[in-house]
């Protein structure tokens, strides 16, 4: 009796964690790629509001001083890197970073 | 004569485990992500909220080319660092007494103290690693030391804030931990492992150290709230399998479960956490059958740095932890290893760093051991023994570091005790005292 609890409360939790990427909201390529290469410090809205945002002085992306900025110069700077920002020119292609481009003016507009 | 070839293997054990090199900075991490170690530490191993942060996201941040395939239809994904995560530590010392041990020879060289080797970095996009092997100059040969393998998504949300979850596989309670003022990577970060240290330690702070394999969860919610519990079963490296349990003190029975809840908080130059961790454990010394050792922890703990824009950001922390033990040790008490059942142990360690830049940092570090005396559990024997029985130790250590490079550290440290093993003097019934432990060490460590 005890055993088959087990295995039912086992299947259930299976079952649970299997369906539980089926919540998570369907999200564009851009959006996934600045959530795993951007939000461990401009947050997830741009803010800039997390610990290590607030440690390392993150810009807040939706403010004039970043949207005043030409996507050109916005696609330099993720590409090479400024100030603490690392360089993701060796790891994103150009078509990606221009994606972030403008998923970063989605920010600044919300 | 059971009962003191107990208290010896458990001094021994403590020796080795209680105050091991620490070493969380890993080159690798850095060739990952494009980073300095010092935008992860104020000084290795003590993390900063970047830092944190990346260890919290699986140790999988990194802007460096990878090896990618999107998921694409019913195909999986792929994310493979295109460098291999492989970093090496290396660490020589010196260790000097006030007083020799009976019949060894003081000033202690050690080519290397230690040496290791980690798989330290992502695996995958939601997969990291930090596994490290060590190579023990005393014991000759390498031994699997610190791992912490996790699982982590920062795509969750809960009330509307952020929450990040995962799932860690380790073999050291409070490993995972994103603290430095818990026991696995708490001050020191580096000591002598030929000077004699304290005997009694909470079973918490090192004792099941690479002795246990553990599967846990963790969730940081809204950048403040963090959450873990993992669950521990014996794991002994270098022991067969299936587990006999003799030879070992402690044999996880059932499961073991450790908890961690903490609470931070963060403006651009302060970072503060408080929290409570613990563990409970339920163990048969050298079998696993029979009766039961009960051991209970509860511990407090806090961490506060702050950094101080008008001295060129240099930054000042202060860490501390309580740790109450209550233990039932009925089965060392029926194998004549404990005169009672019945023992406590309170442990409380605290230390205040200055870092000069990244180039200077030093520490002064107290701590203080006291709890049920048992002269059978803490027998006497000349140096490791105590002659009252008593677990009581005390005193201060002060370390300098200097870093020359980020990745290499010059230290020197001291360690003073008023009390070791229950007295001041005449600890060990043998004629030493408290102060004649007192130690210098020096320690040269590179990683790269």
């Amino acid at each position: 009796m005890q055993r088959s609890a087990i295995r039912i409360s086992s299947s259930m939790m299976f079952c649970l964690a299997l369906a539980f990427p089926c919540y998570l909201r369907a999200e564009g390529d851009a959006a996934k790629l600045y959530k795993a290469n951007c939000a461990v410090c401009h947050a997830a809205d741009g803010s800039g509001n997390t610990s290590s945002g607030k440690a390392l002085k993150a810009k807040d992306l939706r403010s004039d001083e970043v949207q005043k900025k030409s996507d050109a110069e916005l696609a330099e700077i993720t590409t090479k890197g400024q100030g603490k920002m690392p360089a993701f020119g060796q790891k994103l292609k150009p078509e990606q970073i221009q994606a972030l481009v403008s998923y970063i003016r989605q920010l600044g507009k919300k | 004569m059971k009962f003191r070839i107990s208290a010896v293997s458990l001094s021994y054990v403590v020796l080795v485990l209680l105050f091991p090199n620490k070493s969380a900075a890993v080159p690798s991490y850095s060739r990952q992500t494009g980073l300095s170690c010092a935008s992860c530490h104020y000084a290795p191993p003590e993390l900063n909220a970047f830092g944190r942060k990346f260890k919290l996201e699986g140790y999988t941040f990194a802007t460096k080319p990878e090896v990618s395939e999107d998921k694409k239809d019913h195909n999986s994904s792929l994310h493979l660092l295109e460098s291999f995560p492989l970093s090496v530590l290396f660490d020589t010392s010196f260790t000097s007494t006030k007083s020799p041990q009976p019949a060894t020879q003081n000033g202690n060289f050690e080519f290397p103290q230690a040496a290791s080797l980690f798989l330290a970095g992502s695996w995958g996009s939601h997969v990291g690693s930090f596994v490290q092997v060590t190579y023990d100059s005393q014991a000759d040969h390498f031994t699997w030391d610190n791992t912490d393998i996790r699982y982590a998504n920062n795509s969750g949300h809960l009330f509307g804030k952020s929450l990040t979850y995962g799932a860690t596989l380790n073999n050291n309670p409070t490993v995972e931990d994103l603290w430095n003022s818990t026991p696995a990577w708490g001050f020191p970060f580096g000591s002598s492992n030929s000077a004699p240290s304290p005997s009694a330690a909470a079973i918490v702070n090192g004792s099941l150290a690479q002795d246990v394999a553990g599967f846990g969860g963790y969730t940081m919610w809204n950048d403040h709230l963090y959450l873990a519990g993992t669950l521990y079963r014996s794991e002994h490296i270098g022991g067969s399998q299936p587990n006999p349990g003799t030879g070992f003190g402690f044999n996880v029975r059932g499961i073991a479960p450790y908890w961690r809840l903490a609470w931070q908080s963060s403006t651009a130059n302060n970072n503060f956490e408080i929290g409570t961790y613990g563990m409970h454990v339920k163990s048969s010394p050298n079998a696993v059958t029979g009766l039961m050792d009960g051991y209970t922890d509860w511990a407090f703990d806090f961490q506060y740095d702050r950094t101080i824009p008008r001295w060129k950001n240099d930054v000042l922390s202060f860490r501390g932890t309580y740790i109450r033990e209550n233990s039932s040790l009925v089965a060392s008490f029926a194998e004549g290893a404990a005169a009672v059942t019945s023992h406590h142990l309170n442990t409380v360690q605290g230390n205040i760093e200055y870092h000069f830049g990244t180039r200077f940092s030093g520490t002064v570090g107290y701590f203080d051991v006291t709890g049920t005396a048992d002269p059978l559990l803490f027998a006497q024997a000349p140096v490791s023994g105590s002659a009252n029985g008593s677990p009581q130790s005390n005193g201060y250590l002060l370390n300098f570091s200097w870093w020359p490079q980020q990745n290499i550290d010059l230290a020197v440290q001291y360690t003073a005790y008023a009390r070791f093993n229950g007295a001041g003097t005449n600890y060990d019934g043998a004629g030493r005292n408290a102060a004649a432990n007192n130690s210098t060490y020096l320690l040269v460590r590179f990683v790269f």
